[in-house]
């Protein structure tokens, strides 16, 4: 079976461009006039001057007959009244007038006046979708769940985070994830001999065990403070402070090892500054201990800072990150602030939670790290807020290894 | 931080005075730098947040400091009378455990619940301050079954025997170090030496080995006990005196009366305790500054009597005679906090500081997410996993030799001993905990791997890689080339790939990606024995890049 192509159902209702080309041309007319005038006017030159109908002469289209049909014409009328013969079948065939018609294409004729689910690209084509019926859905029926790429909650959720504190204009600091002793401990002013230094517990290295002290000025100006207060009021802790304890290696067990060393390196006055990475303890890991986790903590250096400052400080993010309605203050103890204190906010669904602490760094740490104005340092129960975001539990599950969780799991949004 | 149980009504009668609930929870024990964690009818868990404070790890300390702000401001008092009583140092203790402090409470009435409470803070007292009884190990005794002078010196472990505390038959040191329960949780402060100390009276009677165990006979304190010894034993006096002083303190509290006794070392004569106050001084200029509370030197003396000083004021100078079982003031800084204290935080109202700082976040961040934003693009899941893992996972399951990486002493767990040297293990491991889920899975991941480095201050560098993984039943080097393509494309940047043999994959299905002329990670499909190694059962295709490098040509 055969049908028309585009071409030829157009030819059919409009007549060939040819024969077009030879009622236009009653007399010799300029070329570039009949190009004007004459649709497809290229296809019906090179049919007309085949046909032996017209010359060119002086740039000037002269007609030699007046033909008002061709062979072509009919046989394209009979193709349409189911009239061909063979030889009118194989004349429009060479002109690609029409063409065998295709497996679909009968399918879909198949299904004329039927009722079916699928539109094809041969219905939209030849316009037989006019002729079917297209079933309705049940479309309140929810579709079938696929599983496309998508981000980790807890990673979205610590990229909100961070998106967060830089609006609030602090910077970011970092810091290796194997530190020197040195900047985990000695920098902070805890001593090393002191029970200030099992604040936390901590990891040590059995490979490489030591690393190398920074600038030896500075590590004099520590080691005189942990002695005996050095220039800083203080009367110090008043033992012999050991340089090869301090070249210790440890996984950093606080990120306030990046902030002593921001101090050292040199800070923007004002400045704020955050990090917001990976710590090591070796705790017995359950629902509430990971293997590992992330701090959020910071500083904010200025002249103007002191203790309201930090209330101040502490509020603003309570209200900002936690959410929080009211804020509570409580005395707090850490080896390297002094004063410090401890935030609890009230939580709409949560209650009293505590939520961040804070102090102003004693300055034991900062004159000897060069800083000599008042630098508030504020950390931020950030896995115990995740866990509440995220709605989870057990706070391993913030590194969760259940392919099935992530994918159902929704992401975070403040 | 301690956590202390108390009785409500114990504390309001130490303090003089019932203090409502409410007064008590909210304002109260905040004093004492405490937050109430339970309340159960009388009983009273307390979370005392100065780790620094053992003076605070108590009923009677932590009454004392609210007493101060309830009508008894100023100095408390201590008198310590002269007893006989002498503590010879043998001098052999010198590398053993040098050092001891002693004192002699009498006339105390002990009831089952002060006893409790000394018991209480003996313990908090040498595990959290006396880093669990390595520096400060304390003992309390009977003292009418001791007959001084107390000898201070050590013995074989086969030498003595003695019936330790909760026993029945006598032991000797070694088979107290294996039998008994404290012999098993503390023996280890005793390893590597020879002979261990002990305290034995004239009468040959053992009070103690320290810091293990008392001895059953004078070591055990009862409700009929009036007289008591205390000996605290340790490396360091600067730890010691303290420790002694917060428990004769506490003691004196409940109505004791301290009494001294002479430590007679080799080469030196200590009487103890030593209970004179100590001094300091402030400026009221910096307190105000540091405060923001803009107080008179008065105002600021009446806050530090109720925090149990003495005060005296010259101009802006506030002299100032604090206790003695007080060890924490080293700075001025340290006095201040207890003007602030006294004031009561919440009596003061915050100020948001308003700073003009920009904000910001460091470059590889920023790229870390930008690549994060492709990879999911291209239909991967992110995963976040630890950077510690152990060797198994790195070395022999990915059918790698063994090289040098980042190891932890004293891990919890062999499970996570060693930082990781690639991401690669991370998504296998991921995969093989997710064989039953559904397929395709396609998963990535950007994060720190851990390498030793000679050259930095650290010996070790951590470097931000991404890898990612594809594995169903098609999958193959095609699949993850093509990915990579794309990612390549998305970020603007060429590369190239140079075939390699590397063991983890599949003999020339392997390529190291080339960005630069340097080689900046590796792509390919993974062996069949290392699926096999992580149980694997399906096909696995993978890359890992170095964000870093990549990041270099921005």
């Amino acid at each position: 079976m055969y049908k028309l192509t585009e071409e030829g159902r157009k030819y059919l209702e409009d007549g060939l461009p040819e024969i077009k080309l030879m009622l236009f041309l009653k007399k010799p007319a300029p070329l570039e006039q009949a190009k004007k005038t004459i649709k497809n006017f290229g296809i019906a030159l090179m049919w007309a001057k085949k046909l032996g109908w017209v010359k060119i002469e002086k740039g000037m289209l002269v007609p030699l007959e007046r033909p008002k049909t061709s062979k072509t014409q009919e046989a394209l009328k009979n193709f349409s009244e189911g009239k061909a013969n063979e030889n009118e079948i194989n004349l429009l065939l060479e002109r690609k007038l029409i063409e065998k018609e295709g497996a679909v294409l009968k399918k879909a004729k198949a299904l004329k006046g039927k009722t079916i689910s699928t539109l094809t690209p041969e219905l939209i084509k030849t316009g037989l979708w006019r002729e079917v019926k297209l079933k309705p859905y049940n479309i309140e029926a929810k579709g079938k769940t696929i599983y496309p790429g998508k981000r980790h909650p807890y990673a979205r959720f610590l990229w909100a985070v961070r998106r967060k504190l830089i609006d609030m204009g602090f910077k970011e600091m970092t810091g290796p994830l194997i530190e020197l002793e040195f900047w985990n401990f000695d920098a902070l002013f805890q001593a090393q001999n002191h029970p200030s230094r099992d604040w936390t517990q901590t990891y040590t290295l059995k490979h490489p065990k030591k690393g190398t002290l920074p600038d030896k000025r500075l590590v004099d100006r520590v080691r005189k403070a942990h002695e005996n207060g050095w220039t800083t009021g203080s009367t110090g802790w008043g033992y012999k402070w050991d340089a090869e304890k301090a070249k210790q290696l440890m996984p950093r067990a606080h990120t306030t090892a990046c902030s002593a060393r921001k101090l050292a390196e040199g800070v923007e006055t004002p400045g704020k500054y955050f990090s917001l990475s990976r710590c090591y303890r070796p705790d017995v890991i359950d629902a509430t201990h990971g293997v590992e986790f992330n701090q959020m903590e910071g500083i904010v250096i200025d002249e103007s800072l002191g203790f309201k400052e930090m209330l101040g400080l502490l509020k603003m993010f309570a209200i900002e990150i936690a959410g929080a309605e009211k804020v509570r203050f409580y005395p707090d103890y850490y080896p390297f602030t002094e004063p410090s204190v401890q935030l609890s906010a009230k939580h709409p669904e949560l209650g009293w939670v505590e939520f961040a602490g804070a102090g102003i760094f004693r300055e034991e740490l900062t004159r000897p790290l060069g800083v000599e104005i008042p630098v508030i340092a504020w950390g931020f129960g950030i896995d115990r807020l995740a866990m509440y975001k995220l709605g989870i539990r057990d706070i391993r599950y913030l590194f969760s290894q259940d392919l099935e969780w992530l994918r159902k799991q929704p992401l975070f949004m403040w | 931080m301690p956590t202390i149980e108390v009785s409500y009504q114990d504390i309001c009668s130490l303090i003089g005075q019932t203090i409502p609930k409410k007064e008590f929870q909210e304002k109260a024990v905040l004093f004492a730098k405490g937050e109430i964690d339970e309340w159960e009818g009388d009983s009273l868990k307390i979370d005392i947040k100065d780790t620094n404070r053992p003076d605070l790890w108590s009923a009677e300390g932590i009454a004392r400091e609210i007493q101060g702000r309830y009508g008894n401001p100023g100095l408390p008092e201590y008198s310590v009378k002269k007893s006989d009583l002498k503590v010879i140092v043998d001098k052999k203790m010198k590398n053993i455990r040098p050092c001891t402090v002693c004192a002699v409470v009498k006339n105390l009435k002990i009831t089952e619940h002060v006893l409790s409470q000394i018991i209480q803070l003996q313990e908090k007292v040498s595990i959290s301050f006396g880093r669990n009884r390595k520096e400060v190990a304390i003992g309390i005794y009977d003292l009418c079954k001791i007959k001084p002078p107390v000898k201070f010196t050590a013995f074989k472990p086969d030498q003595l025997k003695f019936t330790p505390l909760d026993f029945k038959e006598e032991l000797t040191l070694k088979e107290i170090l294996e039998k008994h329960p404290k012999g098993k949780e503390y023996g280890f402060l005793l390893s590597g030496l020879s002979e261990y100390p002990i305290f034995i009276d004239s009468a040959n009677e053992v009070l103690s080995m320290p810091p293990i165990i008392n001895s059953e006979y004078t070591g055990k304190v009862t409700k009929e006990t009036r007289n008591v010894f205390i000996e605290c034993s340790g490396f360091n006096l600067k730890f010691l005196l303290p420790a002694l002083n917060t428990i004769v303190c506490a003691l004196a509290d409940r109505g004791g009366e301290i009494f001294s006794a002479d430590i007679i070392y080799p080469d030196k004569k200590l009487t103890t305790p030593d209970l004179k106050p100590k001094t300091f001084s402030v400026n009221a200029n910096t307190t105000n500054k540091l405060s923001g509370l803009n107080l008179q030197p008065e105002q600021i003396c009446t806050l530090l009597e109720q925090a149990r000083y003495k005060t005296k004021t010259k101009g802006n100078k506030i002299d100032v005679i604090y206790p003695a079982y007080r060890q924490d003031i080293m700075h001025e800084r340290d006095v201040i906090e207890d003007v602030i204290i006294s004031y009561g935080f919440n009596n003061i109202e915050p100020v948001v500081p308003r700073l003009p700082t920009t904000g910001g976040q460091e470059k590889i961040e920023e790229f870390s997410y930008l690549t994060e934003e492709i990879m999911t693009g291209l239909g991967f899941q992110q995963t976040m996993s630890y950077t510690l893992t152990n060797k198994e996972s790195l070395f022999r399951k990915m059918n790698l030799p063994e090289k040098s990486i980042v190891e932890i002493e004293n891990p919890i767990s062999s499970n996570w001993s060693v930082f990781r040297n690639s991401l690669l293990p991370s998504l296998l491991e991921f995969l093989s905990k997710n064989k039953h889920r559904e397929y395709p899975q396609r998963i990535f991941e950007t994060g720190d791997i851990v390498i030793t480095d000679e050259t930095k201050e650290t010996k070790t560098k951590n470097i931000r890689n991404l890898a990612c993984a594809v594995t169903h039943p098609a999958t193959g080097y095609e699949e993850i080339s093509s990915c990579l393509d794309a990612f390549f494309l998305a970020l603007g940047k060429t590369y190239e790939l140079k075939e390699t043999a590397h063991p983890s994959f599949i003999q020339g299905r392997a390529a190291e990606i080339i960005v630069n002329r340097k080689s900046v990670g590796i792509i390919g499909e993974i062996h069949p024995k290392v699926l096999n190694n992580w149980e694997l059962e399906n096909p696995v295709a993978a890359w890992e890049i170095n964000l870093e490098s990549i990041l270099s040509l921005f």
